[in-house]
């Protein structure tokens, strides 16, 4: 039977490897008979701006998921009070991001066999 | 229906969403720095479901068993919800 | 029953590997197939050169007691370990480079999952 996981990425893009990470290891997934998504929330939210580049600081940039979320369709995740929290303006709509409310967190994380926050 | 598994303290926003957005059914375990919710004297109100915190971990922070608002569990009682519950957010 | 338990912190800083330690030896005295899979900087918790000081836990050595005695099963994000300069023949007996299409395959696998969060 097909297992469902989140991986949920709250630490900021710029400063912290998870955004990437939670990307990689998604797609990871694809191996098994896994469905995975991922939920960018608060300060994560920041990854969704199509103007923030860690690779401005040399670090390892994010953009280098989209073509995977592209070719797997990994379903992508956003919190519509974070990204106002946060004053994410510019979302990059090559994250395909369906944006959620937080008040429905609840019913979302267990519909996932496993939630995995990074 | 899920081990809700919280590891820090107030000062962390994804434990604060974790713990709105439990449901009744869920077991809820609050482990290492999440102990320190079970100061919290509404935090029984306020969390759905059955809520613990790892006594070990509540006593080593410099508490006593009485400060606790929660029930305190070993880690054998923890195996016992491992086993109990299918599903796993934290 | 198949427990894997997922820790990403590094030892030493927190105490998550401890914890780790703890629910795993809990597991296996119930006669559970446990594995715990090193990810990021836990991947640190490999490494049998580590040398802490004489009243501080030596957690290496204790992960490689448990696979010897208590059939612990011990995974180590390869990509994680070459991040950080750990190579094969620094980790523990016992201990094994693996990555994530084995994460895939673990949690599809395991009848229960637990991660520790970053």
């Amino acid at each position: 039977m097909e297992k469902k996981v989140l991986f949920v990425v709250y630490q900021a893009p710029v400063g912290s490897i998870w955004t990437n990470e939670a990307f990689r290891t998604a797609f990871g997934m694809y191996g098994e008979d896994i469905e995975p998504a991922v939920l960018l929330m608060e300060s994560a939210s920041a990854s969704l701006s199509a103007d923030t580049k860690p690779e401005s600081l040399n670090l390892l940039p994010i953009k280098i998921v989209h073509r995977f979320i592209k070719r797997y369709e990994t379903p992508v995740y956003g919190v519509k009070e974070h990204i106002e929290k946060y004053k994410v303006k510019n979302i990059d709509e090559n994250f395909g991001a369906k944006i959620i409310n937080e008040r429905d967190l609840s019913d979302f994380f267990h519909s996932f066999d496993y939630v995995i926050y990074m | 229906m899920a081990l809700v598994l919280i590891k820090y303290g107030f000062d962390n926003p994804a434990e604060r969403i974790k713990l709105n957005t439990t449901k009744e059914e869920d077991s809820v375990v609050l482990i290492q720095n999440g102990v320190f919710w079970a100061l919290k004297e509404e935090i029984e109100k306020k969390v759905k479901g059955k809520i613990y915190a790892i006594k070990e971990d509540f006593l080593a922070r410099g508490y006593s068993e009485k400060d606790s608002h929660v029930k305190l569990i070993d880690y054998s009682s923890f195996m016992d919800i491992i086993e109990k519950e299918e599903k796993f957010i934290g | 029953m198949k427990i894997t338990i997922q820790v990403m912190n590094p030892p030493y800083t927190y105490e998550d590997l401890d914890t780790a330690i703890k629910i795993a030896d809990e597991a296996l005295k119930r006669g559970h197939e446990v594995k715990i899979f090193l990810f990021c900087d836990s991947a640190l918790a490999s490494n049998k050169l580590v040398k802490p000081v004489r009243q501080d836990r030596n957690i290496p050595k204790t992960l490689k007691k448990m696979i010897a005695e208590k059939g612990l099963k011990v995974d180590i994000c390869g990509i994680c370990m070459d991040y950080r300069g750990v190579t094969k023949d620094m980790i523990i007996e016992g201990a094994v480079p693996s990555g994530v299409p084995e994460l895939a395959e673990l949690i599809y696998e395991s009848d229960r999952f637990i991660s520790l969060m970053a």
